[in-house]
């Protein structure tokens, strides 16, 4: 077949190879197979030690924020689910609840263990996710074959929730569309049952693993001051000695209620960042039996509200749309004009399973937000690379993406 | 030259507002209703002019002068345990009061408390740059001078970040609109084949509602495809996708229905 | 290892099977269909997946190659933007023919969601495409069946004449 001309030029023509001072330039990606997205890294190599890394990105902006500025506030909340795509969820949630604080919203007691459910259920599929790339970067086949066998049962309970694996859109502004389904309480226990051993299975590939620890061990040493200048959040300032989790220290929804640790290290390296990924798996998976319990307490008490009750904000139950005249003309504004919340801002923050995912809200009161800045965890996480890098080898710069976990629908939005 | 239209009215808008609708405020509350805000409010008070504070959704809001920002952020950061800068970014005015609004999203582990810090800029007005203080501040600086055009004195590398280097507008800005300008719907054509592929390659299809139930790139008729430029009659013969051809396929096994086992349990 | 049998009454007593140069050559290009890692957002955690355990894209011969240079067929998984636009064209050009495009899921296709400032609509602006798959994101059932129905395109092709040019949209 003819080539189709085109007119792009050899990309490296501006780039002087033949330096006096020795360094060579590497490129690397956007696309790579260990980049995790579409990260570009402009490496300045002396041999194989990097002296200055110079991460380029943007090659997924979409526009979210300015979507946002041009949609009414349900119309946006499908966009999230691109954001961080690994656990969709959170991110339905943490703009659900921006939106409530702006307004005010108290959600019903059934719709907030639901949430948890499908938070920390999200919170498990971005860990095994991570866990599988990660180890297959560094050449650990077996463990990306084994973590996406367990993501895949998380992903049936899911689909069977919303009908959807990937994307999930499952959280409305004022609670949950839909209450869960027969089966979702008894496969999540078969699971959870499950989960300690294919977590131990993992750990008895890796934690020994004479590859894995030159690897990880020593190596992308996060300083605390690093990370709290660079605005990491989650496992990453954990790994470093901070002892942060948004979901204990600003609990939102039933976190107060539930038992659980925050793991942290203070060697900030890969390993510690391995380890805590590990830890926080456990600690999700004592979260969900709790909520198992929570939610079978509602089912007894006859708690059957699933969305708030705000006639100004949030449409009624399908059933009164149905039968009663009111509710439909409600519903009727409320999906054509859009809600209008009050005037004002708001910045909430949320505990994804990456880090401090916020949204910050201006509302002029119009049906569209004036403003919307997401605060997304994995653009810190990614522009840390330019100060870790340097000083380590080319090896280590797979393993170093691997364990900042960044996603870069997230990073770009 | 291309043809530029005006872009001063190119948000969405509401296509109807009660004349008699009157949106509500969220509350404010004053400062001093907390104490630890209290605090903090005092100890800025007595370096900077604060031009107006109050609590909003349990967050402090300071509204300062442009030119100390360098300076509160330092004390936040020194002296009141502040010491992480979650986000940063602006908020087009232009329209309304000729200008951006600055703010600075600062979070204190040891108290558990936010603070946002705002401040006016007028129009072509820049910043000074927080990059020293907190190195999170050198992308977010970055991203605000690509979304809005707002420049940061003293910022080591000031170039977009999200947008490729030779992109013009800044797309925040409320004069931008939503699905580009000029220069944006041809970018990567112009780029990749040159001006002269334009006519071949054609505009952007921007309408989502557009339906041609007979273009056979697209799959709007499933099993009705014809090959590009044929006459549509309409009644063309259903074309079944079938993934096998019916005399089978050299050196493969047929795929056979009947001896196949459905599983009806996923969690098998 | 798995166990032929071998007919030996069949094609003289031997192990043979006769055909033209043309079916083998397509037997052999449809089902060793390597596929460059082309994961640009959600659509290639749904690629990755197709990849893993539970759908084992290994069965059709589908392996997934970092390089341009020795895959056959592109799946681009996910939104392509515009800065990204002339990357996705060098790739395309490093590819060796006969090579093949997949648009995986609707940004792939149309843009799909994304209609913004930011976003190529639509993947056939900048090379030419064979096979468009719908969903956002798609499920891997979709990319295997899409790769079953681009190996039953190459075999209707013949092996021999060089392929015609493709056009752009």
């Amino acid at each position: 077949m003819a080539q189709i001309k085109n007119r792009l030029t050899p990309f490296f023509e501006n780039i002087t190879f033949d330096r006096d001072d020795n360094e060579l330039i590497l490129n690397f990606g956007p696309q790579h197979p260990s980049s995790h997205g579409q990260l570009r890294l402009m490496l300045h190599l002396q041999q194989e030690q990097i002296v200055k890394a110079h991460p380029d990105i943007g090659y997924l902006h979409r526009g979210m924020e300015k979507m946002a500025e041009n949609m009414i506030y349900n119309e946006f909340m499908p966009t999230t689910d691109r954001m961080d795509y690994i656990a969709s969820s959170s991110n339905n949630y943490g703009f659900a609840l921006s939106v409530e604080k702006l307004i005010g919203l108290e959600v019903p007691r059934r719709a907030k263990v639901i949430r948890m459910m499908l938070l920390e259920i999200n919170r498990l599929m971005s860990h095994l996710f991570w866990l599988a790339t990660t180890a297959l970067d560094i050449g650990a086949m077996t463990v990306f074959l084994y973590a996406f066998r367990e993501r895949e049962y998380l992903m049936d309970i899911i689909e069977g929730y919303c009908g959807a694996r990937l994307t999930h859109a499952a959280i409305r502004i004022g609670g949950v569309p839909l209450d869960i389904q027969d089966s979702f309480i008894s496969q999540l226990k078969d699971f959870l049952d499950k989960l300690p051993a294919n977590i131990k299975d993992y750990e008895d590939l890796l934690d020994t693993n004479r590859i894995w620890l030159m690897r990880m061990e020593e190596v992308g040493i996060v300083s605390k001051e690093m990370a709290l200048s660079w605005g990491c959040t989650g496992p990453m300032l954990r790994a470093s000695g901070v002892q942060w989790d948004i979901r204990k220290e600003e609990p939102y929804e039933l976190y107060d209620e539930v038992e659980f640790n925050v793991p942290w290290s203070d060697k900030g390296d890969n390993f510690a960042r391995y380890r805590l990924y590990m830890q926080e798996m456990r600690e999700s998976a004592k979260i969900l039996y709790q909520t198992i319990d929570m939610y079978q307490e509602c089912v007894k008490n006859g708690d059957t509200k699933l969305m708030a009750h705000a006639p100004k904000y949030v449409s009624a139950p399908k059933l009164d749309i149905m039968t009663q005249n009111y509710s439909l003309m409600q519903h009727f504004v409320l999906v054509t004009q859009g809600m209008r919340p009050p005037v004002g801002e708001v910045y909430v923050a949320t505990e994804s399973p990456k880090g401090e995912l916020g949204f910050f809200i201006n509302s002029q009161g119009g049906p569209y937000p004036y403003r919307l800045k997401l605060r997304t965890p994995s653009f810190w996480h990614t522009g840390i690379l330019t100060d870790l890098l340097p000083g380590h080898y080319i090896p280590d710069v797979v393993s170093i993406i691997g364990t900042t976990n960044i996603v870069f629908g997230e990073v770009d939005r | 030259m291309r043809a530029y239209t005006p872009k001063d009215n190119v948000q969405a808008k509401p296509y109807y507002t009660d004349r008699f609708y009157k949106s509500p405020q969220v509350a404010k509350f004053a400062p001093q209703s907390d104490e630890v805000f209290n605090a903090d409010l005092e100890a800025i008070k007595a370096k900077f002019d604060v031009l107006d504070a109050f609590i909003q959704v349990e967050q402090l809001v300071v509204y300062i002068n442009a030119k100390d920002n360098y300076g509160v952020l330092e004390l936040l950061k020194d002296e009141l345990e502040y010491t992480q800068l979650s986000e940063m970014s602006a908020i087009d005015w232009l329209a309304d009061r000729g200008g951006f609004e600055v703010f600075y999203q600062m979070l204190s582990m040891n108290k558990r408390k936010r603070i946002r810090i705002k401040l006016f800029i007028e129009d072509g007005q820049a910043v000074n740059s927080v990059e020293k203080l907190f190195r999170s501040a050198d992308w977010s600086e970055r991203e605000m001078f690509d979304m809005f055009g707002i420049e940061a004195n003293g910022h080591p590398f000031m170039k977009r970040i999200l947008m490729p280097y030779d992109w013009q507008g800044n797309p925040l800005l409320k004069t931008y609109p939503l699905q580009g300008d000029e220069f944006a719907a041809l970018y990567e054509v112009d780029k990749i084949y040159g001006k002269e592929a334009r006519e071949e390659i054609g505009p952007e299809i921007r309408d989502t509602a557009r339906v041609d139930r007979y273009d056979s790139d697209r799959f709007s008729r499933l099993g009705h495809e014809v090959p590009k430029g044929t006459e549509i009659t309409g009644n063309e013969p259903a074309n079944e996708q079938s993934y096998q051809e019916d005399g089978g396929v050299f050196l493969i096994k047929k795929f056979d229905k009947e001896s196949s086992v459905i599983i009806d349990d996923p969690q098998r | 290892m798995a166990q032929h049998k071998v007919n030996y009454t069949q094609n003289g007593g031997l192990p043979i099977a006769l055909t033209s140069v043309d079916k083998i050559v397509n037997w052999g290009r449809s089902n060793s269909l390597w596929a460059l890692t082309y994961g640009l957002a959600c659509c290639g955690i749904e690629m990755m997946a197709s990849g893993a355990s539970r759908y084992d894209f290994d069965r059709f011969g589908t392996i997934f190659r970092a390089s341009p240079r020795q895959a056959d067929v592109m799946i681009v998984a996910g939104t392509l933007t515009k800065k990204h636009a002339e990357f996705i064209k060098r790739l395309y050009d490093q590819m060796t023919e006969p090579r093949w495009v997949i648009s995986m899921g609707s940004c792939a296709n149309t843009g799909g969601m994304f209609n913004t400032y930011a976003t190529v609509q639509g993947v056939d602006r900048i090379i030419p495409v064979d096979l468009y798959l719908p969903g956002c994101a798609p499920r891997p059932e979709t990319l295997q069946y899409g790769v079953m129905l681009l190996q039953k395109k190459i075999r209707a092709n013949h092996a021999s004449k060089a392929q015609k040019a493709k056009r752009l949209m």
